[in-house]
């Protein structure tokens, strides 16, 4: 059952991600830390896309509509963010 | 109905009683369920705003009050936009239509298609529910803070109905996107789609992610005003802007929602009635996309002038320029299209040859407002009101029309007075310009909206605009009268009365309950008006015995 | 009768998988532009009181919410463990998996409340007019915070307790469904709930772990 075991190393993954960015936030790393907690928040949500979601493997729709809705977002951010 | 009997094999003859029509998956016979809701809506937010145009026929305020006319205003806003104009093409004439004319069976979701509708109706719910408590006073717009701190109406509950009605509005958007994708009839590749479905996939896109956001900035008004949950409240350092900035990031691709299906109805009718194809059939296609992701970059022309920084007004100054491009390049096709064709005038196509009117007008008063300096002239004016009802009322409702008439055939099996359509037509163009174009002059001289009163040298243009508004009323009603006639009793209508191109024209009319008798295949460009066989066939009532 | 399909409108079981994956896509996607709306807002304050907010976090119970944390990503693993098993048709199994995977979402549910407790005991709950102290340099601000805080987690709440309700839905109907239309259903939940966990993925540091 090697997909299992795949499904297992990822969980633990994501719990080590999970331990890295709360004991990062004991650290001062001045502007860093806010970075880093959403770098790895994104890394824990690519592993539960590709891994758990199967996004990267059920043909090119799925990836359409999450590129479809980054494009979107990055809109609704950027030009929000430039009246401020 | 007496079709029953005749044609078993129609989707109107499976099973009769409210039963089988109220729970059917049928996405023909869901679009009646829509077609009756919207009807009914249509002429509830008409006749708020036939009591708003009868109030300002006089300067004094003497029909109703202040407060009274402030929720006039409010509710035919809110009524006209989530229930009629935001749903009116796709949900309809969409519905009924984009599996006939990819060639396939029904939706890719039936039972969700028939679920936003139960969807839509409990949101109309909470929406009548609002009505019949005493209205709404903030606006279509619920701007805060008057929407969380200081208006008295029931805010959350009508807040609460548009945001339950944005749920089906996402239903249908991802049923159609997941339709096009998945259910085309084998050889019809993108390009060779009529551009109806094009414009109804750009339509879906903008639903799909445009609405959620709408939703949001819904949700945090209820929780302000429910919850006391303070998130635009000013007191805690909130910002009423950012609420201006979550409502137009979805209200102004809303507006393409409701525009960009009039345009592909208008695509369909102009080829047919000219007997031509389409000119530049791949710019017309793109076109729409375009619009619908420039779409999403203009929404900041709605606040010139509430305070957002001068650098992000002319940047929005500049893209909304820009959204002008594919809305234009659509115009000139058409107008390309009619060239050297042979042109009939029947009720479709004096409709959107209305249209081709009405929305190059509006679209270019347009321009106007998004120039940054004229728009502070004539920001929250009658000037405004004038341009997007040219668009929204003079467009899309006219394609609404348009697209009607030119299916009805294929909708019910039965042709309608040509004569009266004709007539109607007429009226409502005459009254449409009648009612809207004194408003130019009205904004241009100072009227702000939102008044129920105003200074006697307004008088002139108020009257004409509230003339024009009774003859538009007639020229709405006219289809009611003429059109339900012919359901019963109009003369039967072959499976391609119009001699048009297009998979829902093989099939006959009405349509059977999975559309297709034998599923096609698709060899051709659309618009093939060269194509040998296609006539235009005349109709009288003697006629028709097929 | 068509039998292998569950909408008339497709030929092949193929086809009608492809297209109910790219539908709840879609819906995902949709659903990311209703989070990423509030998000902005919250974004927004956060750069302009960030010092409030520093010290309004403070306050949140990180141990509450690293378990949460964790008891989330615990019940993704186990939905995923389910879909596995249904696409292998080991049954058995997959329905202790959705069990677990909806036993973890109400643990999640429970240590929540328990935090809401919590903050209204100690005055931190701006909401229905609760009293609000806050012990600090800008205690308006922090209020600000906290409301956008209960806003955001419970609108994720409330996606939880639609993703628990449709598993226990699906889990009562399972005896009497087909095969066919349990591998959709798993793997339509599936989707919806792998989405509200990565939605708290992103909550979770951005409402706890501000300068810690």
């Amino acid at each position: 059952m090697s997909h299992i075991r795949k499904l297992i190393v990822a969980y633990l993954g994501l719990l080590a991600l999970l331990a890295l960015t709360v004991g990062s936030s004991f650290l001062d790393l001045g502007g860093l830390n806010s970075a880093l907690n959403l770098a790895i928040a994104a890394a824990k949500a690519a592993i539960i896309a590709t891994l758990f979601m199967h996004l990267t493997s059920e043909g090119i729709l799925p990836r359409l509509a999450v590129a479809a809705t980054g494009l979107w977002l990055a809109v609704l951010f950027g030009l929000t963010l430039i009246g401020q | 109905m007496s079709t029953e009997a005749l044609r078993p094999s129609s989707y109107l003859g499976e099973g009769a009683g409210p039963a089988a029509w109220l729970l059917t998956t049928d996405h023909k016979r869901v679009a009646w369920l829509y077609l009756m809701s919207l009807t009914a809506f249509f002429f509830l937010g008409g006749a708020f705003a036939v009591l708003m145009r009868v109030e300002l026929a006089t300067p004094a305020g003497d029909l109703v009050s202040d407060d009274t006319y402030n929720r006039l205003f409010s509710l035919h806003g809110i009524i006209m936009v989530w229930f009629f104009l935001v749903p009116s093409i796709p949900a309809t004439l969409g519905n009924f239509l984009l599996p006939l004319m990819i060639g396939a069976r029904d939706l890719a979701f039936p039972r969700l298609n028939l679920a936003s509708w139960y969807v839509f109706i409990l949101g109309s719910a909470f929406a009548l529910a609002s009505v019949l408590a005493g209205g709404v006073d903030t606006g279509w717009t619920f701007y805060t803070p008057l929407s969380t701190l200081y208006a008295n109406g029931f805010v959350s509950m009508a807040a609460l109905g548009v945001f339950i009605v944005g749920f089906s509005t996402i239903m249908t958007g991802i049923n159609f996107i997941v339709t096009i994708h998945t259910l085309r009839a084998p050889g019809l590749t993108w390009f060779r789609l009529p551009i109806f479905v094009w414009t109804m996939y750009a339509t879906a896109l903008v639903m799909v992610l445009a609405t959620p956001v709408l939703a949001a900035s819904l949700i945090l008004i209820v929780l302000e005003r429910v919850f006391g949950i303070g998130i635009f409240n000013p007191a805690l350092g909130g910002d009423p802007l950012l609420f201006q900035h979550l409502f137009w990031f979805y209200s102004h691709p809303a507006v393409y929602i409701m525009i960009l299906p009039g345009m592909g109805v208008v695509s369909e009718v102009l080829p047919c009635f000219s007997r031509r194809p389409l000119f530049g059939y791949k710019a017309v296609a793109l076109s729409s996309m375009a619009i619908a992701v420039f779409g999403f970059l203009v929404w900041g022309h709605h606040m010139f002038v509430s305070g957002q920084s001068a650098y992000a007004g002319v940047l929005f100054s500049f893209l909304s320029f820009c959204v002008a491009i594919p809305s234009a390049i659509k115009v000139f096709n058409w107008s390309l299209t009619l060239r050297k064709g042979e042109i009939t005038f029947e009720t479709p196509m004096l409709y959107a040859l209305f249209f081709l009117a009405l929305f190059t007008f509006g679209g270019l008063a347009g321009l106007f407002l998004a120039a940054l300096a004229i728009d502070v002239h004539v920001h929250d004016t009658y000037f405004v009101v004038a341009h997007f009802h040219y668009i929204m009322v003079g467009g899309m409702v006219t394609a609404y029309m348009a697209g009607l008439h030119f299916w009805w055939p294929k909708l019910t099996g039965r042709m309608y007075s040509e004569t009266w359509g004709r007539i109607a037509a007429t009226v409502t163009f005459l009254g449409f310009n009648l009612t809207f174009f004194p408003q130019f002059v009205l904004g241009f001289i100072g009227m702000p909206r939102r008044y129920h009163t105003y200074p006697p040298e307004f008088q002139f243009w108020h009257v004409l605009s509230s003339a024009g508004a009774v003859v538009l009323a007639f020229g709405y009603l006219m289809p009611l009268f003429y059109l339900g006639w012919s359901m019963f009793r109009g003369p039967r209508a072959p499976a391609n009365p119009w001699g048009a191109t297009g998979l829902e024209w093989q099939t006959a009319s009405p349509p059977p309950p999975h559309n297709f008798d034998t599923m096609p295949s698709v060899s051709r460009p659309a618009y093939d008006y060269a194509m040998k066989g296609l006539q235009h066939e005349t109709f009288s009532p003697h006629k028709d015995e097929a | 009768m068509r039998s292998s399909t569950e909408s008339v409108a497709f030929d092949t079981k193929a086809r009608e998988k492809a297209a109910d994956t790219f539908g709840m896509w879609v819906f995902i996607g949709s659903e990311a532009m209703l989070f990423g709306a509030i998000l902005l807002v919250f974004l927004i304050a956060r750069i302009s009181y960030g010092t409030a907010f520093a010290a309004a976090s403070q306050r949140l119970s990180l141990p509450l919410g690293t378990l949460n944390t964790a008891v989330l990503l615990t019940s993704s693993f186990a939905m995923v463990l389910a879909h596995t098993f249904t696409a292998s048709r080991r049954w058995r199994p997959a329905v202790w998996a959705l069990i677990c995977t909806s036993l973890l979402g109400i643990v999640f549910l429970f240590v929540k409340a328990v935090e809401y407790g919590r903050e209204f005991k100690e005055g931190l709950a701006p909401v229905l007019g609760a009293p609000f102290s806050f012990t600090g340099p800008d205690p308006t601000h922090a209020e600000f915070f906290f409301a956008l805080y209960f806003a955001m987690t419970s609108l994720h709440a409330l996606h939880l307790i639609c993703g628990v309700a449709v598993i226990a839905g699906m889990l009562l109907l399972w005896p009497g469904t087909t095969e066919a239309s349990r591998t959709h259903r798993v793997q339509a939940i599936g989707l919806y709930w792998h989405f509200v966990d990565i939605v708290w993925v992103f909550l979770f540091p951005v409402l706890y772990l501000i300068n810690r």
